[in-house]
């Protein structure tokens, strides 16, 4: 599913925020993504996401060589890709059910194609009464909760989660995970989450990819 | 309801727009298309105007020649009235040919001597205004060979007015058109720096709509069918002022100036009214600014997004 080979990252002529990754994520794997900050969490996320490229090395996504990939390639490989953000960023002008139904209509789909699968994922999620608030008036569990049926409306092959628990309670934290793990099992999403919360890394067996001053270890 | 038809007919089906309705850099854009629209619209109105009535001068002045008679001592001024008459009467392409009475005469020099003055003592020129049937077929250098006979008579075409008009006429068409250029420029420059404004506050929808894979194209057409409804919105707006506007001109022209003061503008400027083809020029302003601003927006924001990817 995702192959990494040497991989070395740096922004311009600056140090190696990320070097020498070498690593294999299987298909339908959930993994957490640790390491203290500033140890390159959000770098290595990004890379995953196509949104960088990578200074050396060879990363290979479903089965691509991303580095010989063409501007139209990558935007069709990006769409596999799903992206949860620790701030949301969710459209504060639209509804929640236009939020989720976004991606959807990035690829064209008419609303009375999309409207029924969104709000079947919003009953899922707990936000079926909640479709037509803004999120400005949502707690920031429900926004998450959006947040993340926006990154699976289009059921990506992979979802990206950066510290998608970093603006809620433990509790709420906890049940985000299970969110995960159920999209995870039930849907066979592999799934890639950041997190620097010890808590969850102990309450969750899942294996761990430890970024430490650019270098990674995988503890199973 | 206009704007919401607007709007409506811009949006891509039933879903809210991507980009907000009402950002601020939208407004501002707004009023600025309204206030260029109106420019260009007065511009071209004006242009019209100036080239309609310098037509129907040229044309009225073209139809017309005067021959003058002076007073020339041993000469009989009623017997060459006579012959001139005849003689242009008999021109080919003349339609007729009318010797101004003495009291029409004075009447035209009483702007310069004041009403009142006996003017049966002294022996002013005398004037024969010539109809011509075509001005093309009118066989005027006959009729110049033939005044020659007559002491004291030539003949003014009007020739030097005319191309004097068609000069000035044709300076003020080509200012208006190189202003209506230089509007156009500013148009597109204050789009170019509008969108780019826009594009810089609306950043967090154009990220989040890359990372939810769309394409460069796809954010373009979501900017692009704003930006065009703020494009018909103004054009409209400044389309309908600029038609206020002259109806208000037309009204002032009437009822502030005095009625001889009315005449002479009206006979210099015509009514004030822009006629079917000064009206369909400033309708046309609408979708001209529209084309304009969906245009220079889409080709900035796909620069705006190479450049932030």
């Amino acid at each position: 599913m995702i192959e990494f080979s040497d991989v070395g990252l740096r922004y311009g002529n600056g140090p190696e925020i990320l070097r020498d990754l070498t690593f294999s994520i299987e298909p339908g794997s959930f993994h957490f993504l640790t390491g203290p900050s500033g140890s390159g969490k959000t770098s290595l996320l990004r890379l995953l996401l196509l949104a960088l490229k990578p200074s050396r090395g060879k990363v290979t996504m479903l089965n691509e060589d991303v580095g010989k990939l063409d501007r139209d390639s990558l935007l069709q490989m990006r769409r596999h890709i799903g992206i949860v953000f620790q701030e949301f960023r969710l459209l504060d002008h639209l509804t929640t059910f236009e939020n989720v139904a976004l991606p959807l209509r990035v690829l064209g789909q008419p609303e009375s194609e999309y409207r029924p699968n969104v709000t079947e994922l919003l009953e899922w999620v707990g936000l079926g009464e909640r479709m037509h608030a803004l999120p400005t008036v949502l707690s920031g569990g429900e926004k998450q909760r959006a947040a993340i049926a926006r990154a699976v409306i289009a059921r990506p092959k992979i979802l990206l989660a950066d510290e998608p628990t970093g603006n809620v309670d433990p509790d709420l934290s906890s049940r985000l995970v299970h969110l995960f793990a159920e999209l995870n099992r039930t849907l066979g999403m592999t799934i890639i989450l950041a997190t620097h919360e010890l808590p969850l890394l102990e309450r969750f067996s899942y294996p761990r990819m430890v970024l430490n001053k650019g270098a990674l270890t995988i503890h199973d | 309801m206009i704007k919401q038809l607007l709007a409506r007919f811009t949006r891509r089906g039933a879903a809210a727009p991507i980009v907000p309705e009402h950002s601020v850099a939208g407004r501002t854009l707004l009023l600025l298309i309204t206030i260029m629209s109106f420019l260009s619209a007065v511009t071209l109105g004006g242009v019209v105007l100036v080239q309609k009535s310098a037509i129907a001068w040229s044309a009225d002045v073209g139809r017309e020649m005067t021959i003058q008679i002076r007073p020339v001592e041993g000469e009989v001024m009623d017997s060459n009235l006579r012959t001139a008459v005849t003689l242009a009467q008999t021109t080919p392409g003349v339609a007729g040919a009318r010797a101004l009475t003495v009291e029409e005469s004075q009447a035209l020099l009483e702007p310069w001597l004041g009403a009142g003055l006996d003017l049966s003592a002294i022996e002013i020129p005398r004037l024969i205004v010539v109809q011509l049937a075509d001005p093309v077929d009118a066989d005027i250098e006959q009729l110049q060979r033939n005044l020659q006979a007559i002491k004291g008579a030539s003949l003014d075409t009007h020739a030097a007015w005319r191309q004097q008009l068609n000069t000035m006429a044709g300076t003020v068409v080509v200012s208006g058109l190189l202003v209506l250029g230089l509007i156009g420029v500013a148009t597109v420059l204050a789009i170019i720096f509008a969108t780019r404004g826009a594009m810089a506050s609306n950043r967090e929808i154009v990220d989040v709509l890359h990372f939810i894979g769309a394409s460069n194209k796809f954010i373009a057409g979501e900017f692009q069918g704003r930006f065009l409804s703020i494009g018909l919105q103004g054009g409209f707006l400044g389309a309908l002022l600029c038609a206020l506007f002259f109806a208000l001109i037309s009204m002032a022209a009437g009822s502030v100036l005095p009625s001889e003061a009315t005449t002479q503008v009206g006979f210099i400027f015509g009514a004030f009214v822009l006629g079917i083809d000064g009206t369909i020029g400033v309708a046309l302003v609408v979708p001209a600014i529209a084309a304009l601003t969906a245009i220079t927006s889409r080709l900035t924001v796909r620069r705006y997004l190479s450049e932030a990817s």
